[in-house]
């Protein structure tokens, strides 16, 4: 045991390096799954909570805008009242349109009342008013600083191709020198005639926008307004950036075809998310779009912290894993141990066996092939033996009781050479030499031959032999079927009583040729029954009757080889049948006969 | 009512001519078609579609032009009075250098302003009881759009003409002008601020001229 107690141990840790291998390619390739199924529902769940974030913006922008406008509205709903207002503008009096509208105007334009600063409803507070006429062109006023100071390119970009009928929004890039560059709201309301209803004009206000994202810190959100492929976003100080954003917003932007949109982009090598919302559609102000970047470093924070609460409960796992890898390896590898083991006896008993068999083998070759050897070198000195017999019996001065005595020696020797050939066919046998080169026999022919040189044995003994034989075909060789029913009706002979009989019946029964030999005389007792077949068996019968105990044995073993069989069928009252089956020869089909 | 003051204006304007000249023309004038059924008390208002501005249900007011003998005296006031806040007449034709005096027959506030090119002028707030009668001098021909400050549907017309010889058509258009002297001039008819047909005229004395327009 303690040879194979190495191997076995090594195969065991190597079953038990495997299943931890298995095991860690599972943890792996679970923590890994986990971990993009985390990343990706963060990264989702954060674009959604962002682009909710950015529809309240704008509904709270859209909130605000609808303030504007119904204040703007009711202004120009007043205005439309005013007779001077549809005196100025009908009657060609523009130059009065400017003072009679002065009150309205500075309603719009008001300081914000600093008590006011912080409700949460932002009052229109106009940066500029301006009127347009009946054609939409900009009525410029006779005393700007009055109405809002624009430069004469911002004021020609408030002209409308045509008066609206309705309200619109536009936004105005405004460049000045102290602020830099702004962006304006701008809501152009028409002024509706009081009598028809027609627009007569219309009025301009610009107002500063809504600051999206005021109650966030300026780092993670930046809102600006993208207008005539130019992109207002004062929160990002860095110019080469917002050069390269309006880039790229212009490039998404440009062909107009999504009203909304959001997409993915670096500000600072920090990856930020983009929305944009056409503010105006339908206006006839330019398109412009709020725009609201949000950066992405929380959703990176917190995928980092996923990331390692995945990666850690991943080594958690492992560790368990490993763990429990241990003890089922070892509870595993008890029955797998003991299974190596038992198969180790195993295969040495067959190793054993196999040896035992081969020695076996080898030893009965050897001894077939002592006794072909023997029989041969048997055959030559009985044969010189009985030559020399001859001669001495053909000696004139013997006395007949000499005579007698060598006619029995030569008798002897034939018995001697008759038991060396049956030895010689065992020998073969057993060698597994013999081969049978089968072809048709004329089975009740050979049967018929038999018979007739049964008769022929000057034993003495009076027995009257049956024969009933159809004729059959059987498959064999010849000489060896002769052999076996030699064997088989010498014997019947030879155990017969005088005056007894012997009879042969041989028919059909379906593939086989099944011919029964029985004879009377004494019977088989029951217990040597089963030893008849062996070889130098000779029953319990006397030394009286010739014999060697082998015909027996060689007619089973020569039948066997003929794929038939010989065997006992009964033995009682004075009767005892042997049958012997052969193997019909197959009717050959007209195709295949000529090749045979 | 009013058709009768408007006939009486009429005559007030041209009753100087009787004098010296005798021709007259009388015809109609074919009004544009207005969709609005015709009421039973006519009112008349001034309505400004398009930037043009005309009397509705239309009315036209035809004149002579041409040389006049100039005359020394001032032409006649006329009134335009605002009653029940309405202008009363709604259209009013006048020479150039016609006082126009506007009283107040309402209860309440009114106040008149132009800003018209040919008249710009605003009489403020006042009252019925206002002494003297607010009143303006027309000294240049043009329309002039007359509006209440305070009652913005208040509009009222003063066609300011530099020719003595005019009158009012009545609803259908129909107009009679007379004592026009002798000679070649222009009849015209004035139905919109946009549009003013004219055809020229030979006047005989004592003869009377038929025409329609256009």
């Amino acid at each position: 045991m303690s040879a194979s107690e190495a191997p076995t141990r090594s195969r065991f840790l190597r079953f038990r390096l495997k299943l931890l291998a298995a095991m860690m390619v599972v943890i792996s390739a679970m923590t890994g799954f986990a971990f993009y199924l985390a990343q990706r529902q963060l990264a989702l769940n954060a674009e959604q909570e962002l682009e909710r974030e950015f529809q309240g913006e704008i509904a709270a922008l859209h909130q605000v805008q609808d303030v504007h406008r119904a204040a703007l509205a009711t202004s120009c709903r007043v205005l439309a009242e005013k007779p001077r207002i549809h005196a100025a503008l009908e009657d060609n009096a523009l130059d009065l349109l400017y003072p009679n509208a002065k009150d309205e105007l500075r309603d719009l334009m008001r300081q914000k009342d600093q008590r006011l600063e912080e409700s949460e409803t932002p009052a229109l507070q106009a940066t500029f008013c301006r009127f347009l006429d009946s054609r939409g062109a900009v009525i410029t006023p006779p005393n700007p600083t009055d109405f809002g100071t624009l430069r004469l390119e911002e004021e020609s970009q408030l002209a409308l191709k045509t008066l609206p009928g309705e309200e619109q929004i536009g936004y105005l890039l405004r460049r000045s020198a102290d602020s830099g560059e702004t962006v304006d709201e701008v809501i152009a309301m028409p002024i509706l005639s009081s009598e028809t209803g027609e627009p007569i004009a219309a009025i301009v206000v610009g107002v500063k926008p809504v600051e999206l994202g005021r109650h966030r810190l300026p780092s993670s959100i930046k809102s600006g307004i993208w207008l005539s492929d130019h992109l207002y976003l004062p929160s990002l100080a860095d110019s080469a950036q917002t050069t390269m954003l309006e880039r790229e917003v212009t490039r998404v932007i440009a062909p107009l075809d999504r009203p909304e949109k959001s997409f993915r982009v670096k500000v600072n090598g920090v990856p930020h998310l983009l929305f944009y919302k056409w503010l105006n559609p339908d206006s006839l102000f330019p398109p412009a779009y709020e725009i609201c970047i949000y950066s992405l470093s929380d959703l990176l924070t917190r995928q980092e912290q996923v990331r390692w609460q995945i990666l850690g409960a991943g080594a958690v796992l492992l560790f368990g894993a490993f763990a429990v890898t241990h003890f089922a390896a070892g509870r595993l590898s008890g029955p797998v141990t003991q299974l190596v083991e038992e198969s180790a006896e195993d295969r040495a008993e067959r190793d054993r066996a196999e040896a035992a068999l081969e020695k076996t083998s080898k030893e009965l070759q050897r001894s077939a092939r002592f006794s072909a050897n023997t029989s041969h070198q048997l055959k030559t000195p009985v044969a010189v033996l009985r030559a020399g017999l001859e001669e001495l019996r053909a000696h004139e001065n013997l006395t007949p009781e000499g005579r007698e005595e060598i006619a029995t020696l030569i008798h002897q020797t034939y018995r001697i050479t008759s038991i060396i050939e049956d030895l010689l066919l065992l020998s073969q046998m057993d060698a597994g030499c013999l081969r049978i080169n089968p072809s048709s026999v004329d089975l009740s022919h050979l049967l018929e031959a038999q018979i007739d040189d049964l008769s022929a044995l000057p034993d003495g003994m009076d027995v009257e032999v049956e024969s009933d034989c159809a004729r059959v075909q059987i498959a064999g060789e010849k000489h060896y079927v002769g052999l076996i029913l030699q064997n088989l009706l010498e014997n019947a002979r030879k155990y017969n009583r005088p005056g007894g009989r012997i009879q042969i019946r041989c028919q059909e029964n379906g593939e086989w040729a099944v011919i029964t030999v029985g004879n009377t005389g004494r019977i088989i007792p029951e217990p040597a029954r089963e030893h008849i077949f062996e070889r130098f068996h000779r029953g319990s019968v006397g030394e009286d009757i010739k014999g060697h105990g082998l015909g027996l044995n060689l007619a089973r073993e020569l039948a066997r080889l003929h794929g038939g069989d010989v065997r006992l069928l009964s033995s009682e009252n004075d009767w005892t049948v042997f049958e012997v089956r052969f193997r019909l020869v197959q009717q050959p089909s007209p195709a295949t006969a000529k090749v045979q | 009512m009013r058709g009768r003051l408007l006939l009486l204006l009429a005559v007030i304007g041209v009753a100087p001519t009787f004098s010296f000249a005798q021709a007259v023309i009388e015809g109609q004038v074919e009004l544009p078609k207005t969709s609005s059924v015709p009421v039973v008390v006519k009112r008349y208002e001034v309505v400004t579609t398009r930037g043009i501005i005309a009397v509705k249900p239309p009315l036209a007011v035809v004149y002579v032009e041409g040389s006049f003998p100039k005359r020394t005296s001032e032409p006649p006031g006329k009134q335009m009075l605002q009653k029940d806040l309405n202008f009363v007449p709604t259209l009013l034709p006048v020479q150039v250098g016609t006082k126009v005096a506007f009283p107040n027959l309402d209860d309440t506030y009114h106040n008149i302003f132009s800003f018209s090119p040919a008249k710009r002028f605003d009489l403020g707030r006042y009252r019925s009881d206002e002494t003297p009668i607010p009143s303006v001098v027309f000294d240049v021909p043009g329309l002039v759009t007359l509006r209440c400050d305070i009652h913005e549907h208040m509009r009222a017309l003063i066609l300011v003409l530099a020719t003595p010889y005019f009158a009012t058509s009545d609803s259908e258009g129909h107009f009679r002008l007379s004592g026009l002297p002798a000679g070649h001039y222009t009849l015209k008819a004035w139905l919109s601020s946009k549009t003013t047909l004219e055809r020229p005229v030979d006047l005989s004395s004592g003869s009377t001229l038929h025409v329609t327009l256009p």
